[in-house]
């Protein structure tokens, strides 16, 4: 009797939630910032399963209808270089997954992701519908895959697996810049020289590392020489970290040489050779608000540089290197809008413009047929004071819910029972 | 041998009465001000809109409509913009991290032994870092460097004016009272911890604390029993022998020098406060305080203010609990009794105080709290002014007080408001009208002979 009523009950479940799934929302009357440098308009945006059907001036009719008038729509904000998923806690290493010793250029972070992470509610409570996850560094001048994931909680991850390779040059307090950039040239010849057949058994691929001194004496694997031939092969989007002026032009160099899809991040010094960086249109993640000149290789660190840029016609993406709070890119965006940026090409830098180059999928931009990751706004979204009334992940109505909401519940709420005992 | 007696004796005397390292401060060239018709936020809870702001050799004289002023006067016309006290931060580390952050200069922390109250961290100021001048473009008139976290004992902070000079006594706010650094929890627990030598627990932290204020005590005690004696038994008897590190806890016990405490959790804030009663001192704020919120009534009881940061967390396992209204929970204890500060602890962070409190404003809003603009200037003004001991000089526009005050292009809880004007003393340190800012030694021709390293 009990395990039929429980039958039914799971079988309502399941039939009442096909009907949320097939249930369209309307959002009506909001603010729309599209994502794409256009200017806001007031409009209704109908969302239909995952996707986002219309995108209109003119009434829409919906199956449930939000009214958002005063309120502020934007595509989910996606950040660029986080931890997300494989750092719980930094200073301690039994939640860390996000180095290797043993892979230097094919180490993936993907299998490592956890969505059940708390800073996946926490930071989606904060406008962050998706992430561009990347390890540390490795001992190699570029090595190490990161993967796009997209904030949905679910346990089945939904992303993009080893969809960048990292690297990094600048002063270090060991090897000469020098050495790093042979290396960085001797591993891309070496890439360059791999044939697809070279790599399709194990044992081919140890062999050719034998054969290669840059393979051996960085002590190589299969593995890694997979991910060297997708970098040269396949288009893959290489994030090098950089800073001094000099270190961006010699990138500008390696990248023209051996065709290379290259973004660089840090950045501090590019207002120094900003022509050159958008001759050679290279995307840039820079953090807008970080004028410190935190090292000798970031000693043009300027406040103005995000505005700077984008005058010369650099695209540009945000991060933002505090710990935990990566929607902290919304505070970065207003800081550079405060100090020179448009306000749609701040908004763009961390809505449609990973999209466009990390190709993310048709996300990112308020548009008909494109995923419907949206929040809408209690106000202006490049505020830090602000916050989403309502996020939607691929359509989804997502619960606002974190660990942190459920504290300040805890310690504002019924502190009348001891705090044990509290919701 | 009398000689001997009366030698020491004057050493003696001039530790207890004579100050080491005196401030120096001269402040820059001022004029008397009339800054007129703006909006207000007072640091003592006040908005005034449309209101005038009168500075008369160096200092506030008057706040209202239309005050009169003669010829001498120098008229800003601030309508449509903000007017606060000059921002103060109760943690950083500038001068003692400064930037670039290479280890020749990373001189905050004297992590060779858990207890370092002998060293003081004025002494290890770099006067060149460039930090500041970025900091006074965020509206910083003062702030208080304090020694890292490594040991329990940390040493003595410092409170500094925002205006770099190439001594540190003539950047060192007169007449602010020494701090003392302590440290809770992980970081030194780590630190000795992993060389195998105490603490290496918290319960090893607690025992070490007590140890030096037990130390602490019978030293004072001998103090307090030579300086009870007559001249005549002082020049006959010797002097207790000085001590570096006894001088500083004894002046904690005396209450001369204010105990500053970086503590995250919860249940170790409180152990701490057993702590001060077990030996009859006085902690003036919490740093960082990530579990603040879960004894906020326990703060207001002991009147501790708490320094926190609007969001920061995660980075360490104690640091795990954050909820962004920790700082209105804080400033709401006992019907509004608390004492909250937002403090940086951040190069980047101090340059944007304001932000932070309007971050951690709009979550004690939504928790549910009613708290206006102009209490929440008060956790980056009047109470780390408290904290740092320095209120009766500044941190609020308050007639008579030193005329530090920050002219903002728009409301200053707003991401897009710009610091305009910076005047320390009654002196503009900050024009951004006519690009009037202070540069370093460091960032003079650093990257292009003939420029300044932020010159474009």
């Amino acid at each position: 009797m009990i395990s039929q009523s429980k039958k039914v009950l799971f079988l309502f479940f399941i039939f009442f939630n096909g009907i949320i799934n097939s249930e369209s929302i309307l959002i009506q009357n909001v603010t729309i910032y599209d994502g794409k440098n256009n200017n806001p308009f007031v409009g209704n945006v109908l969302v239909d399963g995952n996707k986002i059907s219309r995108v209109s001036t003119s009434n829409l009719r919906g199956d449930k209808v939000i009214d958002a008038t005063g309120k502020i729509l934007t595509p989910g904000i996606i950040s660029t270089d986080t931890d997300i998923g494989i750092v719980e806690i930094g200073a301690l290493s039994v939640t860390r997954d996000d180095s290797s010793d043993l892979y230097k250029i094919g180490f993936s972070i993907y299998d490592a992701f956890n969505p059940n992470s708390v800073l996946i509610p926490w930071n989606r409570s904060n406008g962050i519908t998706s992430t561009l996850t990347l390890p540390q560094n490795t001992d190699s001048p570029i090595g190490g895959l990161g993967s796009f994931f997209v904030l949905d909680s679910n346990l089945e991850i939904t992303g993009i697996k080893d969809n960048v390779m990292i690297g990094r040059v600048g002063g270090s307090g060991g090897e000469s810049r020098s050495e790093t950039f042979s290396i960085m040239e001797d591993l891309l010849e070496f890439a360059s020289s791999i044939d697809s057949k070279d790599i399709e058994s194990y044992q081919d691929a140890a062999d050719l590392i034998d054969d290669s001194p840059i393979a051996e004496t960085m002590e190589l694997h299969p593995r890694d020489l997979k991910a060297l031939y997708r970098l040269i092969n396949d288009d893959l989007p290489l994030i090098i970290k950089a800073n001094r002026a000099s270190d961006l032009l010699k990138l500008i160099n390696i990248k023209e040489k051996y065709d290379l899809n290259l973004i660089i991040i840090g950045a501090q010094e590019a207002g120094l050779v900003a022509n050159k960086i958008a001759e050679s249109d290279i995307p840039l993640i820079i953090n807008p608000i970080n004028n410190i000149p935190e090292s000798f290789d970031e000693l043009a660190a300027n406040i103005e540089l995000a505005g700077n840029l984008e005058r010369i016609g650099i695209t540009l993406m945000f991060n933002a290197p505090r710990s935990h709070n990566y929607h902290l890119i919304r505070q970065g965006a207003g800081v550079a809008v405060a100090n020179g940026m448009s306000y749609e090409g701040a908004l763009k830098a961390i809505t449609l413009s990973p999209v466009e180059i990390f190709n993310l999928g048709n996300r990112g931009q308020i548009a008909q047929g494109n995923i419907a990751d949206l929040i809408i706004w209690d106000a202006d979204p490049l505020e830090p004071s602000s916050m989403p009334e309502k996020v939607f992940i691929n359509g989804k109505d997502i619960d606002l819910t974190s660990r942190m909401s459920r504290l300040t519940d805890r310690y504002t709420k019924n502190k009348d029972k001891p705090n044990g005992y509290r919701n | 041998m009398t000689k001997l007696i009366k030698y020491s004796f004057l050493i003696f005397a001039c530790f207890i009465e004579a100050k080491p390292f005196e401030s120096t401060y001269e402040p820059l060239p001022s004029e008397n001000i009339l800054i007129r018709n703006a909006n207000i936020y007072d640091g003592e809870g006040n908005e005034f809109k449309e209101t005038d702001l009168l500075i008369q050799e160096r200092k506030i004289v008057a706040i209202g409509k239309d005050l009169p002023v003669g010829n001498e006067f120098l008229i800003i016309d601030a309508s449509n913009k903000w007017v606060t006290p000059g921002i103060i931060d109760i943690h950083s580390h500038m001068g003692v991290y400064p930037a670039p952050g290479v280890s020749t200069s990373s001189d905050g922390n004297e992590a060779t032994s858990p207890v370092t109250a002998d060293v003081w961290a004025e002494h290890s100021i770099w006067v060149q870092d460039p930090q500041y001048a970025l900091a006074l473009k965020g509206g910083i008139t003062a702030f208080h460097i304090l020694p890292g976290s490594a040991n329990l004992i940390g040493g003595r902070g410092v409170t500094v004016k925002n205006l770099q000079r190439n001594t540190i006594n003539s950047m060192k706010f007169p007449d602010a009272p020494h701090s003392l650094k302590m440290a809770c929890g992980e970081n030194p627990k780590r630190v000795y911890g992993n060389r195998q030598q105490a603490p290496s627990t918290r319960m090893g932290n607690a025992a070490g604390y007590r140890k030096s204020w037990i130390q602490a005590q019978a030293y004072l005690s001998r103090l307090d029993e030579y300086e009870a004696k007559s001249d005549e038994a002082k020049e006959i008897g010797y002097a207790p022998q000085r001590d570096l590190e006894m001088d500083t806890l004894a002046g904690v016990l005396r209450g001369e020098i204010l105990v500053h405490n970086h503590c995250y959790r919860a249940e170790e804030m409180a152990t701490m406060i057993n702590i001060a009663n077990e030996f009859n001192y006085k902690i003036t704020a919490f740093h960082h305080g990530v579990e603040a919120y879960k004894i906020a009534d326990l703060l207001a009881e002991n009147n501790i203010c708490g320094a926190l940061w609007a969001d920061w967390w995660g980075f360490k396992h104690e640091a795990y609990d954050m909820v962004q209204a920790n700082i209105a929970i804080v400033d709401q204890a006992l019907g509004g009794k608390g004492c909250a500060i937002v403090h940086s602890d951040d190069a980047i962070g101090i340059q944007h105080l304001n932000q932070e409190a309007s971050k951690a404003l709009a979550a004690g809003l939504r928790a549910g709290f009613d708290i206006s603009k102009a209490r929440a200037m008060n956790w980056i003004t009047s109470n780390p002014a408290k904290a740092a001991g320095i209120y009766d000089q500044t941190g609020s526009l308050k007639v008579g007080k030193n005329a530090d005050v920050v002219i903002w292009s728009k409301n200053p809880f707003s991401v897009y408001a710009l610091v305009e004007r910076v005047f320390i003393d009654g002196a503009t340190a900050y024009n951004r009208e006519n690009n009037f800012q202070p540069a370093s030694d460091f960032d003079v021709g650093i990257i292009s002979p003939e420029k300044n390293r932020t010159e474009e």
